[in-house]
């Protein structure tokens, strides 16, 4: 179980290293990786191993590209997790294997999903198209249209299965009633050209409108209420635009939270963000290129001089003119507007016959206004000379204005009508109310009618359309009594009264003439512009296409706003017009293809550069203010005005929202009814809505406090990034010296350090510090990660008996395998077992921090390391008594370990090697002071608590005479043990300790007491091919070193006892080696070593 | 031609959809466009996985064509041993990464690598003028003068460089255009 965690948590320590690995690395990591599946694909028994094991695996099917890694060495990797997914499923139980079938299954079908629903996303390879050729700007003017055309199909759906379809299916036929017919006098002039352009005549009274669709409250056989319907449909319509904006806009907001916040990485992202990779046009890519260079300059600029106050007040008035000018442009473009409704109402009412411009100049205005006024809004700005982007925005803000603008005043003088309408009719009513009164037939007729019909002079309304009633139902009766000239007259002035079918028609008409000019302006000014500047440039006096007329521009603004303009215009005339969302599916594919193709042909992408991302918001946002002002005319006009009385499902109602209450009241059980009036009383809104300030409050607070705590994260990144900087900045440091130590030390060796040197140039950087330098390094890679890895998923016993093993007759315990060899063996191999165990535990948390935590391992081979430079080392030491000479030894053991070993120990796995030789060197100096030989078989436990049972069997067997090396062994051991639980308490201190210590012993070269520890792992795992051991161990020394120093810093507080330990032993291990060179401060600092010892004892 | 992409076997064209961001549509054009720059006699199926395509003919397809780093994508991907030339796989990579789906992880990672001009695993000034002179193309008024490079590079190493060491780092890197709005939109490539 435990190898099985542990070597989880060292793959996923991996995972995670391996995204901040650098890329160099990410190929030989991977072979490890695979050598790591495969050893891990061959022991595993345990079920739950076994699960974790492909969940592991599936884990990395399922991110694997997200790697970083060439496609070969994926698809490797992705073939054996396969096979181990495959090869283990079936050992699982069963259902496991069905939940791994049906996964499968479900991930084909997604796939297969994914795969059909992308051929059915309209336009996207015209877009992809455009997006390549001209970048992602012009792009999101595309996906933003096909978006719109989305939510206008939703729209024209609504409207049409719950609104025209049922009308047309169960309603009442065309002519049946006078609101659906065309009267008497137009039947002759309702196919005329211009009736039809004005959307008169057989359209007026077409399904397009409000006035047609009938009052009855339930048509056809399945009753289906019509009018409730038509209100209902009408506010789901806006209902819906809500939702969905606020839902789009909410993710992209949630997409650019990160970025919303600081902006202060302009440089980089001028530099690092700045090219378009999609931009595959020749033309396209020298506009952007011209692009950046300006937006770098202009940075640059920003940068050398804060503000240029030169010419503020030139300036400033230039601004203050222009704005007066836009103001004053604005201010034309509204009153011109309401001018011409204005006039065109006179002229309905003053002329019988309207000119086809009479009839259409409210529609041609607007238009003209919204083309023309951008365009001198641009001009105006060229005055302001503001910074492009302020422009841009200012621009965008005017256009904005100017639309919304437009339509309100357009609408309110519409409804200016409406309300001028009513006055007359009203005046008509009691016109009519007299004329009726004066037909006695026609008052019994009345009588009969029931509710409406009583003859209520004030509401000339209900009179009104009770007498449409039965005119169309008896024309016939009507005739004879009254003088067809009166009754035409009536007819006409009532069926006209249709106020909703009025602004439902403007609307239609309004955006017909918008689609009309939008296609005449992308041919005029886009295409035979560009056409001219083509062909005649030759020509030409002066250069076509870059001076004067140039290529239109796209411009990616402006077109946005005109697609929200339209969109805008669509809510607004939705209510009364329900076929207007599908004229707008029509128009926007038209816009679509016609768009398209002018940016393809001849176009050139803006100057300006306008993010699509940044954009996206701020296109939604404009939708949502549209959407907003768009509603609140029809709500108004919902709420304020009577709906018509002769047309339209409302006729005869009051209100239109009365249609809810009426159904409320009539079709659902009272109890219902008495709870909505109660809901609707202000007993209940008024908490309701104070309820919902309270709330609006409450997460406005949170809010902000998530918004300090979000700021107070980063403040602890940032400050966590500097102490990072700081402890990378000291490596570095360390790392130089060392580097400049260890080659003035070795130099024979200075060529392998020189190797070594880029790779550990690159843990400068904070992230990839530590083992990723190490995994660096140039050569053979996998071994040594394997090497690494290996002993992990063992047991740190079982590891170490796999080492141990080789020995003959051993199979039983590991105490008793070294009697065999050595005499003093008992007591080595346990020493051997306590230093491992009391390490391991170590490791293994440090698994679990990260990426620091690999050293450890090295620590921990570290230590058995010892004793397998012993037996070389130990023949020798039976030639050089001296304590000099055992320190030389531990040196000498490693170099003269490759050359020699095999042919001292042939027969002997080289992991013993070791313990004789850093034994003897203590022997001799303390042999009286430290005679303990830890020989029990402890067995293994957590670190500290065998460290205190080191401690109490140090003071037990102290008396235990033993053989020279065993008992040079121990001490070996007993110095790290002490430091460590001497230090246990204040580990600063005791840590401070031990460094000081060393520099007591080797100012310069006290950082290169890790030099050592990277050999040994090394020999603990090849000891059958010590040359090529050797090689390595060499050439590793920094990055060790640097390896360590991060594990020590990382992991200072947990294992600080470990660490002391670790340097303790290094120390001794290493000092040897510079013992060669320094003779003298070594056999110095032993002294020192054994004093501690001796004064710890 | 057209039929060449429906050749790549089912499984195959899994494990592609397994391992890039691209969809089956995408991978069958991608290897179309693939055998189109291998000449004729090496377009059958098998060969063309194993073809290998150099950097000249890759440079050469219209939505590279324009790129300022265009030999820097080529040399990044290619998993040759002298980085000049590109197989199947190395051209799906690409397309992966450069593809609407891949994340803003990984593509910063491989921006981090195109702009490493010196494969050295950092940004150090040279590799910054490098890219900012690619950015700004050879042009006598458009390339920048000495000075204004150096500011340049002293304001994006000030921005950037949270260590302080001279260089712009991976991590560093990442951590500047994960805060960047565009970057992920506009580090894109589509056949």
């Amino acid at each position: 179980m435990k190898p099985s965690k542990a070597s989880q948590r060292y793959r996923s320590n991996r995972r995670n290293a391996s995204q901040s690995y650098f890329y160099q690395d990410s190929l030989r990591f991977s072979n490890s990786d695979d050598s790591f599946n495969a050893d891990e694909a061959g022991d595993s028994n345990d079920p739950e191993q076994i699960f974790q094991n492909i969940q592991f695996q599936k884990d990395l099917m399922a991110n694997i590209r997200c790697r970083p890694w060439p496609m070969g060495q994926k698809l490797r990797v992705l073939r054996r997790a396969k096979e181990v997914v495959l090869k283990f499923e079936g050992r699982l139980t069963r259902t496991r294997g069905y939940q791994a079938a049906g996964a499968e299954l479900w991930r084909k079908l997604a796939r297969l999903a994914c795969n059909f629903v992308v051929i059915f996303i309209p336009w996207e390879m015209r877009i992809k198209k455009i997006e390549s050729h001209f970048g992602s700007g012009v792009a999101s003017y595309f996906i933003f249209l096909r978006w719109l055309f989305g939510i206008n199909i939703v729209l024209t759906i609504m409207t049409g299965a719950f609104i025209v379809i049922p009308e047309l299916i169960a309603g009442q036929p065309f002519g049946s009633t006078a609101s659906k017919t065309i009267p008497k006098e137009h039947v002759a002039s309702a196919q005329d050209l211009d009736t039809v352009w004005s959307l008169g005549g057989y359209l007026q009274y077409s399904v397009l409108f409000y006035g047609y669709y009938g009052r009855e409250r339930r048509i056809g056989r399945a009753g289906y209420r019509l009018p409730l319907a038509y209100f209902l449909v009408g506010m789901a319509v806006f209902a819906y635009s809500f939702i969905i904006l606020l839902k789009k806009m909410a993710k992209n907001s949630r997409m650019s939270l990160a970025s919303a916040s600081n902006e202060n990485y302009t440089f980089c992202w001028r530099v690092f963000c700045a090219w378009d990779y999609l931009i595959g046009n020749p033309e396209a890519a020298e506009s952007k290129t011209a692009a950046i260079v300006n937006s770098i300059r202009e940075a640059i600029l920003e940068e050398q001089e804060k503000k240029k106050n030169k010419n503020l007040a030139v300036t400033i008035c230039l601004r203050i003119i222009a704005n007066i000018l836009v103001l004053l442009s604005l201010a034309g473009s509204i009153y011109l507007i309401y001018f011409v409704v204005d006039r065109s109402q006179k002229l309905e009412q003053s002329k019988k016959e309207l000119t086809l411009w009479e009839k259409n100049e409210v529609s041609v205005v607007v238009s003209l206004v919204t083309m023309l006024a951008p365009s001198a809004f641009d001009l105006i700005a060229a005055l302001e000379m503001y910074h492009p982007r302020t422009t841009l925005r200012f621009q965008l803000a005017r256009v904005l204005v100017l639309y919304l603008g437009n339509l309100y005043s357009l609408i309110i003088a519409l409804l200016d009508k409406v309300n001028s309408m009513n006055i007359e009719e009203a005046a008509q009513k009691n016109n009519t109310h007299r004329w009726v009164d004066t037909t006695t037939f026609f008052a019994t007729r009345t009588a009969l009618e029931g509710k409406w019909s009583t003859p209520r002079p004030g509401l000339g309304l209900q009179r009104n359309s009770t007498w449409v009633l039965e005119e169309a139902g008896a024309p016939t009766l009507v005739m004879p009594l009254t003088e067809a000239n009166r009754t035409t007259l009536h007819t006409q002035s009532v069926q006209d009264q249709c106020w909703e079918t009025y602004v439902g028609q403007e609307m239609l008409k309004l955006s017909i003439i918008d689609m009309l000019f939008t296609v005449a302006s992308i041919l005029l000014i886009d295409f035979f512009r560009g056409l001219v500047v083509r062909y005649l440039s030759d020509y030409w006096c002066w250069d076509l296409e870059s001076t004067f007329p140039e290529y239109g521009e796209f411009k990616i603004a402006e077109n946005v706003l005109h697609l929200v303009y339209n969109q805008g215009m669509i809510w607004m005339g939705a209510f009364f017009s329900p076929c207007l969302p599908a004229f707008n599916v029509l128009k926007l594919i038209g816009l679509m293809y016609l768009r398209s193709w002018a940016v393809l042909t001849c176009n050139v992408p803006h100057q300006q550069v306008f993010r699509a991302s940044r954009s996206n918001n701020f296109y939604l946002s404009m939708l949502l203010f549209m959407l907003f002002l768009c509603m609140l005319p029809t709500i108004f006009a919902i709420v304020r005005y009577k709906p018509s009385v002769n047309c339209g499902p409302f006729s005869g109602q009051e209100k239109i929202y009365d249609i809810v209450s009426e159904t409320i009241e009539s079709d659902f059980p009272t109890w219902f009814g008495t709870v909505v009036g109660y809901i609707s009383s202000p007993v209940v809104i008024l908490p309701a809505v104070l309820l919902l300030f309270m709330l609006i409050y409450y997460l406005q607070s949170i809010a902000r406090s998530l918004k300090l705590s979000n700021h107070q994260l980063k403040m602890q990144i940032q400050n966590a990034r500097s102490e990072d900087k700081k402890k990378v900045a000291q490596m570095v440091e360390a790392r130089i010296q060392t580097q400049e130590g260890s080659t003035k030390r070795l130099p024979k060796d200075s060529d392998i350090d020189i190797v070594s040197h880029p790779s550990s140039a690159r843990s400068i950087t904070p992230q990839n510090n530590g083992n990723v330098v190490n995994l660096d390094s140039p050569s053979s890679k996998g071994d040594r990660i394997e090497t690494i890895t290996q002993p992990m998923p063992q047991s740190p016993g079982a590891g170490h008996r796999s080492l141990g093993s080789p020995l003959p007759g051993v199979s039983t315990s590991r105490q008793e395998q070294n009697p065999h060899r050595y005499p003093c063996g008992p007591s080595a191999s346990t020493g051997d077992i306590h230093g491992n165990r009391s390490f391991t535990p170590m490791t293994f948390k440090e698994h679990l921090e990260n990426i620091h935590s690999e050293p450890l391992f090295r620590k921990y081979f570290q230590q058995s390391n010892p004793h397998l430079h012993r037996p070389g080392t130990s023949v020798f030491m039976a030639r050089g008594p001296h304590p000099h000479t055992s320190k030389y030894y531990v040196t000498n053991e490693r170099d003269f370990h490759k050359k020699s070993h095999p042919a001292f120990w042939p027969e002997r796995p080289p992991r013993r090697d070791a313990s004789g030789d850093v034994v003897a060197m203590y022997s001799r100096n303390v042999r009286r002071y430290v005679p303990w030989p830890p020989c029990q078989a402890h067995s293994p436990q957590l670190s500290e608590e065998e460290e205190e049972m080191l401690r109490r069997d140090w003071s037990k067997k102290s008396l235990h005479p033993l053989s020279l090396t065993d008992l040079r062994w121990a001490p070996h051991f007993y110095v790290g043990e002490m430091s460590g639980s001497q230090s246990l308490a204040p580990e600063g201190q005791s840590r401070r300790h031990c460094k000081s210590w060393n520099d007591g012993f080797e100012g310069p070269l006290d950082r290169p007491m890790y030099v050592h520890k990277k050999p040994r792992p090394r020999h603990a795992q090849h000891p059958r091919h010590p040359l090529k051991a050797r090689a390595k161990p060499r050439f590793e020394p920094s990055l060790t070193e640097s390896d360590s120093m991060s594990a020590a810093s990382s992991s200072d507080q947990q294992n600080s006892s470990t660490d002391q330990y670790l340097q303790v032993i290094h120390r001794q291990a290493r000092m040897p080696r510079s013992a060669g060179h320094l003779g003298r401060r070594k056999a110095k600092s032993r002294q020192n070593l054994s004093d501690l010892v001796c004064s710890n004892v | 031609m057209g039929g060449s992409g429906s050749r790549l076997s089912k499984e195959l064209l899994i494990e592609y959809q397994d391992l890039t961001f691209l969809t089956k549509q995408e991978i069958l054009l991608a290897h179309k466009r693939f055998c189109e720059l291998l000449s004729p006699e090496h377009r059958s199926t098998e060969e063309s996985l194993q073809a290998r395509v150099s950097i000249q003919q890759i440079l050469s397809i219209p939505e590279l064509k324009a790129n300022p780093f265009k030999e820097r994508i080529c040399r990044v991907f290619s998993t040759s041993p002298t980085r000049d030339s590109m197989s199947f796989e190395d051209f799906l990579d690409f397309l992966s990464v450069f593809s609407d789906t891949a994340t803003p992880e990984i593509k910063s990672h491989y921006a981090f690598r195109i702009f490493d001009f010196d494969d050295d695993g950092t940004l150090n000034r040279e590799d910054l003028s490098q890219l900012v002179n690619c950015l700004t193309g050879e042009g006598e008024d458009t390339r920048l003068s000495a000075s204004e490079m150096k500011q340049l590079i002293d304001n994006i190493l000030e921005e950037s460089d949270i260590d302080r060491d001279g260089t712009i780092n991976l991590s560093e890197f990442q951590h500047v255009i994960s805060r960047s709005p565009d970057f992920a939109s506009s580090f894109k490539i589509v056949l």
